[in-house]
Parts: structure tokens; sequence; C-alpha cells
């Protein structure tokens, strides 16, 4: 892609110089013939344009592979791991009260990313009260991050309940596993 | 159900003023009951008509299934008293009682005109009275419902209410992140999918005059609570605002109950339809959830955690005294106040079982209705005697019914998906 419209651009060079050889005799010309030099010309800006705006949609994209490398760094820098929860409970457990401070430093750092929050439970227990469960998992998470400064709008909470279990296992593994808070970038804005 | 053409004649008015004295023969509210016999001799009709319906097949699936009936094997009655006619003095009640049968329920089956009539008669062979004798008419493709219309009657003559067999309810289906809101009749027919957004839908009821729909939604990628008016598929209300709202129990005519979840607290709102007002009923923190009116309206029971694990509550409207209904254990939940307003479903913890359970409003007398798995969604018939909801098997969710009392559990076939959160529909 690169190559094509540095190739173009070239090509362009070089017929705008042959072209512009005629002109610099424009005396001796018809007023049939300036008018077809004057319709050149305006081709010839068009085309002109329209490199740029090809340069400048590639400059963009760059820009923004560049800005999402960065946020893939930063992210690799954050903490993003699932925070677990015990049976029938919303408090957050000591052992992930560092991590939570290492993210809440994170995002003290990187002011321009938001954040989401899902919360959910384990299959056992009633559709209802684990929509609910999950509600308050993901509010305890905020609510540590809001207690550590970070701005409670840059958090979005979501809870799915027992909807959307991480592992379909039946195993007390499985269920630990699928108590969690679940942290990302929220790229909704 | 209006739109059916089922025209019921009474035949007689002996038979009539008969029938308004019927004699209740089993107490439904008491501990236990004995069932009652019938025999349920193949009904008459013609070839074409037997091969095509299997009208007698069906009463005898829908007796079975109230649980209140022992239906005789049609292998006990012999050449004689199948080849009785239908009528009262055509048929020698000492026989019928010689065998062991209490009631006996005769009918003929006529199809003319593109119509199929159904004319049954129920006996009590004891003395040979007449408890019912109708006449049930309607289209030859829908010859399931005048059964179903027999059954629920056949009922109301010998417990003195009807039956559930021409109900419609309504269930959560499909898969993982993919459920919708179904209807269906109980027999199983007639399963139509009521909304099509192949997202996490759930909780969904009907309002008691069966014009509205409500339900929580992930469709606009958080969960949103929705009012649909189903006649015309418009949403008439939506809750936005952030945080979990779920649990949809109907008041009145047109007050729809849910909780909302967000921040510290939950709050349980009442939601009038009509005037489109919304009011705080009560407001805790931690969880408030699924929220059940008592059928006058004075009580509310609802799901707190204010003592640290999820327990059943129950709130008087008017002096707004608030008492705890469940210690036994550490997770009840999924309260529903029976129409008859004398119990209240729930489900419970016990073991690593989730239950159906029932209690009486004071939260005495409770009892464990289920023998293991994760069974959730405990819901009354409009009569209070059966209990619907969902049961884990495996790895499926299946509906299931059974009496108030636990027994006589039958399960519901509707989809080949997950079924939950069952509800009868008005």
């Amino acid at each position: 892609m690169k190559y094509l419209a540095m190739v173009a651009a070239v090509l362009l060079v070089l017929s705008y110089g042959c072209a512009s050889k005629p002109v610099g005799d424009a005396s001796t010309l018809s007023a049939a013939d300036e008018a077809r030099l004057a319709q050149e010309e305006a081709q010839r800006k068009k085309d002109r344009d329209a490199r740029l705006v090809e340069e400048d949609l590639a400059k963009s994209r760059q820009e923004k592979e560049k800005q999402e490398r960065q946020l893939q760094e930063k992210m690799k820098a954050a903490k993003w791991s699932d925070v677990n929860f015990d049976y029938d409970s919303y408090a957050v457990r000591s052992e992930d009260v560092p991590r939570l401070n290492e993210l809440g430093e994170w995002l003290k750092a990187n002011k321009d990313i938001r954040i989401t929050v899902e919360g959910h439970c384990d299959e056992r227990g009633t559709i209802e009260y684990n929509l609910a469960l999950g509600q308050k998992r993901a509010e305890a998470v905020k609510g540590h991050l809001v207690k550590l400064g970070i701005d409670g709008k840059r958090i979005r909470v979501i809870s799915y309940g027992k909807e959307m279990p991480l592992d379909s296992g039946h195993t007390e593994e499985a269920w630990a596993r699928n108590r969690r808070a679940h942290l990302a970038v929220d790229k909704k804005g | 159900m209006t739109k059916l053409r089922c025209i019921v004649v009474l035949l007689f008015l002996i038979v009539g003023v008969g029938m308004a004295e019927a004699k209740v023969y089993l107490d439904v509210y008491g501990k236990a009951h004995k069932k009652v016999t019938i025999g349920i001799p193949h009904f008459k009709s013609d070839k074409a008509t037997r091969a095509r319906t299997d009208m007698t097949e069906l009463l005898n699936n829908d007796l079975d299934m109230s649980g209140f009936f022992v239906v005789a094997p049609s292998s006990l009655f012999d050449r004689e008293l199948l080849d009785e006619g239908i009528e009262k003095a055509e048929t020698k009640f000492p026989n019928w009682r010689s065998i062991g049968i209490e009631l006996v329920c005769k009918a003929r089956v006529v199809e003319t005109g593109g119509e199929v009539a159904l004319e049954a008669y129920l006996y009590d062979t004891l003395d040979g009275s007449v408890l019912l004798a109708k006449r049930y008419r309607t289209k030859p493709n829908e010859w399931r419902k005048i059964v179903h219309r027999l059954a629920d009657d056949i009922l109301l003559a010998v417990t003195g209410e009807k039956g559930i067999m021409d109900s419609r309810i309504i269930f959560v289906g499909g898969t993982t992140r993919n459920k919708d809101v179904y209807t269906a009749s109980v027999d199983g027919t007639g399963v139509r999918r009521i909304t099509s957004f192949r997202n996490i839908t759930v909780s969904p009821s009907v309002s008691p005059d069966g014009k509205y729909l409500a339900y929580t939604s992930f469709k606009e990628g958080k969960p949103n609570l929705f009012i649909t008016n189903l006649e015309t598929g418009a949403d008439v209300h939506v809750e936005r605002q952030d945080g979990m709202k779920i649990g949809t129990a109907w008041m009145g005519k047109s007050t729809l109950a849910y909780s909302h979840t967000s921040g510290r607290t939950s709050t349980i709102y009442a939601y009038d339809v009509v005037k489109g007002q919304k009011k705080a009923l009560l407001t805790k923190e931690g969880i408030l959830t699924s929220p059940s009116f008592s059928p006058d309206g004075t009580k509310l029971a609802f799901v707190s955690d204010m003592y640290g694990s999820p327990q059943v509550f129950v709130q008087d409207m008017a002096s707004g005294h608030v008492k705890r209904l469940t210690y036994s254990g550490n997770y009840n939940t999924s309260p529903s106040f029976s129409p008859k307003g004398d119990l209240i479903a729930f489900v419970s913890k016990i073991g690593g079982a989730f239950e159906i359970c029932t209690m009486n409003v004071d939260g005495s007398n409770q009892r464990v209705l289920t023998s293991g798995g994760v069974n959730d969604s405990p819901h009354f018939s409009p009569c209070g005697r059966y209990i619907m909801y969902s049961s884990k098997r495996g790895n499926r969710y299946n509906l299931y019914v059974m009496l108030y009392n636990g027994e006589n559990k039958r399960l519901l076939k509707f989809t080949n998906g997950n079924e939950e959160q069952p509800k009868f529909a008005p």
C-alpha cells in the first residue's frame, strides 16, 4: 500500500514536470489550447489532492495502530485478571486487594482510559438472586477503586448473574472460577 | 383463548340442577387425600375420527397429571362394560363398582360439517348420580382443547375447582446467552416464541388482564426492564437507569413490581402502567429482589440479605412492618405467593441442593417438596393447587408441575432447549 502510494507520487511529479514545459510558452497558445491546458491543470490538481487525502488516511491509520499498540502495552502493565469471590459473597477478598491497588495506580496514570467491571456468579442458586449478586460483586470492585481515588464515572458495572459462565463444569473449581468480577477496557468510551 | 369457538351446551336442566349441588369429593387442602379411581371406556366414535384423534388417551393423561385420580387401565374393562351405551340408563353401575371404579366417564365423539362434537357424562358408580353432562364443540384441528376443557370440568365436578389442563403458560427458553420468552399450552402444544432478541432475556410475567408483558433483557447491552403491550407490540415503558432491574410481579391490573440494585442500596418499585407513575415501596442496603404480592395486595414478599445471607421477608403494606419468614439455612430465595393467599413457595438450599419449598404466610409449617438438584422459580397455578417450577437434570433445565404438597410431579415438554422461569398466563 505504502509502495503503491510512493510510486504514484513519483509518477505524478514526473508527469507534472513534463507537462509544465509548454505552459512556459503560454503567449503563443490559442484560446482553445489554453482552455485545454486549464482543464488538464485542474485534473492534475484534483489528482494531487486525491494523493494528499490518501496519505492522510494512511497516516491516521498508522496513528490508530500506534495508539492500539500503546494501549496493549499499557494494559500489559495493569492487573486485568478476574477478581474471584467466595460462595454467595460480594466482599473483595484480602488477597485481591494488592492487585486492585495496582490496577488503581495504573488507572491514575492512564486517565484517558475507562473500564467495565462485569459481575458473575456460579450456577448454584436462583436466576434473579444471582443477577442481583453479580451486580453487588461488580459494585464492590468499583467501590474499592473509587476509594483509591478513581473517578466513578470511568467505571461501568454490569451484572450477568449466572448467565455467562467462564467454565461450564460443575465442580468446585469451575464454580470458583465462575464467581468473578471481570475487568476490561471500556471500548464504548 | 377467547378466539376459540368452543360452545358448551348443558344437556338437561335436571342435570344442571344436580350439578349445582355437586358434592365435593376431595378436600384439596387436606394434608393428604385419597385419589379417586376413575374408569374411562373408549369414547364412542367412527373409525376415521378414532384414527385421527385419541381423545380417550388424552383425557387419561390429563386426569393422571391432575394428581386427583387413579385412572383405571382399559384392560380392566370386559366386553360387556365396553359395549354399554353412554347414557345413564344403559350403564350397569354395580358392574363398574365391582371392579373398583368409583367414577365412570363416558363420551361420544361426532364429526359433522367441519366440526367435532364431544358429548360427555360423568357418573358416580355408587348411586348412579350424574356429576357432569356437557357437549363441547370446536374445529376438528382443535380437538385437544375440548378434551382439556372436559378434564378441567371433571376436576371442577369432583374437587370443586377447575384444573389447569386448558391453561397457557409463559417461560424463558433457549440456550446460554440466547434466551427468549415463549408461550405454550400446558400440554406442550402451541409453542410460540414471543420475543426474538437472541440475547439474555429473563423474568417475564404477564399482567392479570393479559395486556402487558414485563421482562428484563440485555438486548441494549445492559439489563433493562421492558413493559410491552402485547396487543400492539410496542414498549409502553422501559427502565434504563444504571444497575440491575429484575424480578417482575404484577399487583392488580396494571401495576408492576420489580427490584433495582445499584450502588449501595436496592429498591423495590411499583410502576403503574396506566398512570405512568413509579413509587418506591422499600429501600435497603445490599440486595432486595424477587418481589411477590399477596393476592389482596396487602403483603409484599421479597428476598433480602440484610442479615448476611439471602432470606425471605414479608412487608405489611399498610403498616410498613417487615417480618423475616425464613431462618433455616443460609439461602432462601424466589418467594411466590399462592393466588389463594395461604402459602408462599420459595427455594431453599438444603445440603448441596436447591429445593422447592412452601410455608404459611407467617413463615410456619415449612415443607420441602423436591429432592435434589437445582430447582428454581416456583409459581402457583391460578387455583393455588399446583406449583410449576424449573429443574436442572444433567445439563438441561426443564419445567415440571406438581401438586402444592409435592405429589404427582410431571415433566412438561415444550422445546429442545433450556426452559426456565415458568408462569401461568391469564
